[in-house]
């Protein structure tokens, strides 16, 4: 079995754990001295008060809105009060999506980048990613962080990048037969999107002969990760992190579940409910994490707000980092209709392992006077008749009774209708109370 | 894991006194400073345990 770093990545987990605290202590001097939003969060915390690792938790949380706000009127413009370091240090600008409300503006120095793109090197290198490998990046290079640290990375670690920005879908899988590129980066969604896009230019994506591929942002549910190995003929693996906190977790060989780059990170999986017990193996928690190298934007025991599985820390691949079996999705992706719990990735899942006649969808949430009412939006493969796309719509509803406890009405839309996504897909929009 | 480290500090005492000495340079200086850099990355990688 090879690694990235051999030496940390098969620490017993004591040993982590106390190069984790030591590396969180320092994080915590630095920021409390360097960055104005954590010299107002810590000014009652005294540093040395910190002696065991459950005293981790009488830091108080970072949320996103909190960086929002730290960074509104705050000099210096763009970063405000969330800068670690000197304003003339900061090398590149990068932003969050938005999806949740206003960007924030993310400073990285070149140390700080490089920091990033070494926890990256962790994530490609246990996806199997090699120096034989022509890595194709389909996504805009542009202010948003996406699959730049992938590019970096897959340079550092001996790979051939082929930046595949400023294409449209067609370009991209031209460009990746004209180069036999044997490698991709993407969103699940656009990646089978790139496929699709293959398929209606007379092109089967197993051809392409794409060998390994990693996803990321957006939710990877088993069955799209495993149809996407089917339609590529390709091993598929995941990833997690954001914009705020880097990459902080990857799929190795085994395929079960995400290794956590430690001792990168300090990672806490927390009660959903009480936000202060750590949860066992198998358990559902909240990912609280803390970048423990990043000094250019300190960011400590941030609450990402997504819920995982806690996985074991043993792995048939040998490393000993803490595993997030599931990644579950965001707190506030969990909603109630009609009084049940409902999760779009479960609708994901069933799309995604039993209607492989469905090439895009889309979940509306309405309410009608006082009910909920759920349309789940269709694109049926163009090859189907209009009788046949009728009759997988037919299926799928009932399909999505069984699965969720909620009936749906399933509309047929023409091909090419429904929006595409290079990105983060917004598959589902729930337009309660919006009108 | 010892040995590694002595000869990361070792860079580190260097590339700190290349620094001083370029700093009418600075393109000497610069590169200077993305060697210490990646050395503060490779001390991070290389942590001692006890």
């Amino acid at each position: 079995m090879e690694f990235w770093n051999p030496y940390t990545e098969t620490l017993p987990r004591e040993k982590l754990q106390k190069i984790e605290f030591s590396y969180f202590k320092n994080l915590l001097a630095y920021a409390k001295v360097n960055s104005r939003l954590y010299k107002d969060k810590l000014k009652g915390i005294n540093i040395e008060d910190i002696k065991t690792f459950d005293d981790i938790k009488k830091i108080p949380f970072t949320y996103k809105e909190e960086l929002r706000k730290w960074q509104e009127d705050v000099d210096p413009f763009p970063y405000g009060g969330l800068l670690g370091i000197d304003i003339t240090n900061v090398s590149t600008f990068r932003q969050t999506s938005g999806t949740t409300g206003k960007p924030v503006y993310v400073p990285e120095s070149y140390e700080s980048w490089q920091w990033r793109i070494e926890s990256w090197c962790h994530i490609l290198y246990m996806a199997g990613f090699r120096p034989r490998h022509r890595v194709f990046l389909p996504f805009g290079y542009n202010v948003y962080v996406a699959f730049w640290e992938a590019h970096y990375a897959a340079e550092k670690i001996g790979c051939e990048v082929v930046p595949g920005g400023a294409l449209d879908t067609k370009g991209r899988v031209n460009k990746i037969m004209e180069l036999k590129a044997n490698a991709m980066c993407g969103t699940p969604t656009y990646l089978l999107n790139i496929a699709q896009e293959a398929v209606s230019m007379g092109i089967d994506p197993k051809s392409l002969g794409i060998e390994r591929a990693l996803g990321a942002g957006e939710p990877l549910p088993e069955a799209t990760r495993k149809r996407i190995e089917a339609t590529y003929n390709c091993k598929m693996f995941d990833h997690i992190g954001s914009t705020e906190t880097c990459g902080f977790a990857g799929m190795c060989e085994a395929q079960e579940g995400l290794h956590i780059v430690e001792p990168f990170f300090l990672i806490e999986l927390l009660d959903k409910d009480t936000l202060s017990k750590e949860v066992s193996e198998g358990e559902l928690g909240v990912i609280v994490i803390t970048p423990l190298g990043r000094r250019s934007f300190p960011v400590i025991r941030f609450n990402t707000n997504d819920v995982a599985i806690k996985g074991p820390s043993t792995c048939a691949c040998g490393r000993t980092s803490i595993k997030l079996m599931e990644i579950v999705g965001r707190v506030d992706d969990i909603s109630k209709i009609r009084g049940v719990l409902f999760s779009p990735k479960t609708v994901e899942q069933l799309i995604r392992s039993e209607f492989p006649e469905v090439v895009e969808y889309e979940l509306v949430v309405t309410r009608e006077d006082i009910m909920d009412k759920i349309t789940l939006r269709m694109e049926a493969d163009p090859k189907l008749g209009k009788d046949e796309a009728a009759e997988v719509a037919k299926r799928l509803g009932e399909r999505h009774k069984i699965k969720t406890n909620l009936s749906c009405k399933v509309v047929v839309e023409p091909a090419g209708t429904l929006p595409r996504y290079d990105l983060k897909a917004k598959r589902f929009k729930d337009m309660r109370g919006k009108h | 894991m010892d040995e590694i480290r002595n000869e990361i500090m070792n860079i580190e005492k260097s590339a700190e006194k290349l620094k001083a000495l370029a700093k009418d340079n600075n393109a000497i200086r610069k590169n200077a400073e993305i060697i210490l850099t990646f050395l503060y990355i490779l001390k991070f990688i290389t942590p001692a345990t006890d």
